[in-house]
């Protein structure tokens, strides 16, 4: 399973449109959320309404938070963002054997039987997520708090039983032609998680779509070595197929 | 968080299962948990009174109730193996969907009279701690015994008699053991301390419920620790806060806990038995003996010297 999750504190200015972006993401079956940090002031409608629409674009969740509330915020949307997508392949095969109906219809003992197995994959799926930071200069006080979410969500990852990574990406990059700039590949080490932004050059503008669109680069062309190197391997991407397995 | 903007149900409104057909009376709110809204209600025809926890999220709360299924049942074989009356242990009773404009699903459990652990202390005095806790960590024991986690566990999530007997309300932060804890709060959580992972396992809840102990003594203190920096908050600060405590065995109890010295919970609660909860009340009374029974064993002394005086005058 793979996710984005964008930290922002206001609109984007350059490039392509992040909603747009977004419904690329949402194409090649990767979820964005998107938090938006507001600590003094407000975020602006036009903030907000693009932080609603470009999760809405991902399939993903929003919401609007200071930097107090951001550790807890990030980890119940990543947390609330796999049992969906879960329970949404769930229910697909859900219908198919039964015709119709979702879980809120089930009868009692096949609906604590269908929990059983969200928890289960909830618990146990792999698990991508690269987090896109917002690195303008507006941002730059709220990036040690940024920093301790991170890490916190790192902690609570690496408890799962299934493979947990993530990857660190902030933008705009050192250059205007470098959208965003990789500071931690995928890990699942939450040692690693250190001094992620001390050496930042913080600059004015906010490419949040070509931001988006590096990253899916990235998770594309890092698929693309995972089978080079394991040519033969059943795949960890094929979740409906494993869900339809523990179902029937 | 849509169900927290739901008004809650008025006295009266009756609540009547979809499936299994049983119909319950509001008679009040009893509090709202992380997965639900709970209610004391009266089965209707019937005197007996429960607690029923009714919430949005089906997923959330049938997790729940599959938590509170397993438990009872692995509790059940544990006490058929033992011969011993399982009445008190049906917590859970049953569960359905109630037919409103949509489906709402709820559960039915015993309801356990009493005020949450802060306010029983407040009320009562520190001195009921030994007991209390030893009550709780029993609780914890059984839990763990049947392979779950509590996770979220903190005063409001205790509920306490009038006479201490100590009961684990909201079960929707519990995850078997040796999985990934799924709810937590800041203070009592080891990895917000940096003193460990966040797999559930006994140690986990010992930590949980030593911070627990520190809030309750010295809330002030714990304060002040927690609002350091996440990267230099550390066990070390709350090991210092146990070791202030005036009470020197109930300090290192927490100490070891703090720093999960313990095999496990029943390692744990008989360290807590013969060091904190017996030792604690004899010390106090042979220590502070009234006024009163002082200057009413002189007037006796008086008096039976007098007698004998009397007596062996005549």
């Amino acid at each position: 399973m793979k996710q984005i999750l964008l930290i922002t504190d206001g609109c984007s200015n350059v490039g392509e449109s992040p909603v747009m972006a977004a419904a690329h993401a949402r194409q090649e079956g990767i979820t964005v959320n998107v938090v938006g940090v507001v600590d003094y002031g407000t975020i602006g409608e036009l903030g907000s309404r693009e932080i609603a629409d470009i999760a809405k674009a991902g399939g993903g969740i929003s919401r609007i938070v200071g930097t107090p509330q951001l550790a807890q915020t990030i980890q119940m949307m990543t947390r609330k963002t796999v049992v969906q997508t879960i329970q949404q392949a769930v229910n697909k095969e859900v219908k198919k054997i039964l015709g119709e109906g979702s879980l809120e219809e089930l009868p009692p003992l096949q609906r604590s039987q269908v929990v059983t197995v969200v928890d289960e994959l909830t618990e146990t799926t792999p698990l991508r997520i690269a987090l896109l930071i917002d690195a303008s200069a507006s941002m730059k006080p709220k990036l040690g708090a940024v920093e301790d979410a991170i890490r916190d969500l790192a902690l609570s990852l690496e408890a799962r039983e299934g493979k947990s990574e993530i990857a660190v990406f902030h933008f705009p990059g050192r250059s205007s032609s470098e959208e965003a700039m990789l500071d931690l590949d995928w890990t699942h080490n939450v040692s690693q998680v250190r001094s992620l932004f001390s050496k930042l050059k913080m600059r004015g503008a906010t490419p949040t779509g070509p931001a988006i669109f590096k990253v899916l680069e990235h998770y594309r062309y890092d698929t693309l070595d995972e089978q080079r190197e394991r040519p033969t391997d059943d795949g960890y991407d094929e979740k409906e197929g494993m869900i339809g397995g523990y179902v029937v | 968080m849509g169900m927290l903007s739901n008004p809650p149900y008025p006295a009266g409104t009756v609540i009547s299962g979809k499936w299994r057909g049983n119909r319950y009376v509001v008679e009040r709110m009893l509090g709202r948990g992380a997965n639900g809204t709970v209610y004391l209600v009266q089965r209707q025809g019937r005197r007996e009174r429960y607690a029923l926890k009714i919430g949005n999220d089906t997923l959330e709360l049938q997790s729940e109730i599959n938590v509170l299924t397993s438990l009872q049942s692995s509790r059940k074989r544990r006490e058929h193996r033992a011969h011993r009356e399982s009445a008190l242990s049906s917590y859970l009773l049953e569960s359905d969907d109630f037919k409103e404009d949509d489906s709402v699903p709820f559960y039915v459990m015993r309801y356990v009279e009493g005020r949450p652990l802060h306010h029983f202390l407040a009320k009562n005095g520190a001195s009921w701690l030994g007991l209390v806790g030893l009550k709780l960590l029993e609780k914890l024991r059984n839990l763990h015994e049947c392979g779950f986690v509590f996770g979220d566990l903190k005063p409001e999530n205790v509920l306490v008699s009038n006479y201490g007997e100590a009961e684990l309300i909201d079960y929707g932060g519990a995850s078997p053991l040796g999985r990934s804890v799924k709810q937590f709060t800041e203070w009592h959580d080891r990895g917000y301390w940096n003193a460990g992972s966040r797999t559930g396992d006994e140690n986990y809840d010992l930590f949980a419920f030593a911070v627990l102990c520190l809030r309750l003594l010295n809330e002030e203190g714990l304060k002040a620790a927690a609002a350091q920096l996440p990267q230099t908050r550390s066990a070390d600060e709350l090991v210092k806060l146990a070791r202030s405590l005036p009470d020197k065995k109930l300090s290192s109890w927490l100490c070891l806990a703090l720093k999960g010295g313990f095999p496990g919970s029943a390692a744990a609660t008989e360290a807590w038995k013969t060091h904190i909860y017996s030792t604690r009340k004899p010390g106090k009374e042979t220590m502070a003996t009234p006024g009163w029974l002082k200057s009413a064993f002189a007037l006796s002394l008086f008096v039976l010297v007098f007698t004998i005086y009397y007596v062996f005058r005549f």
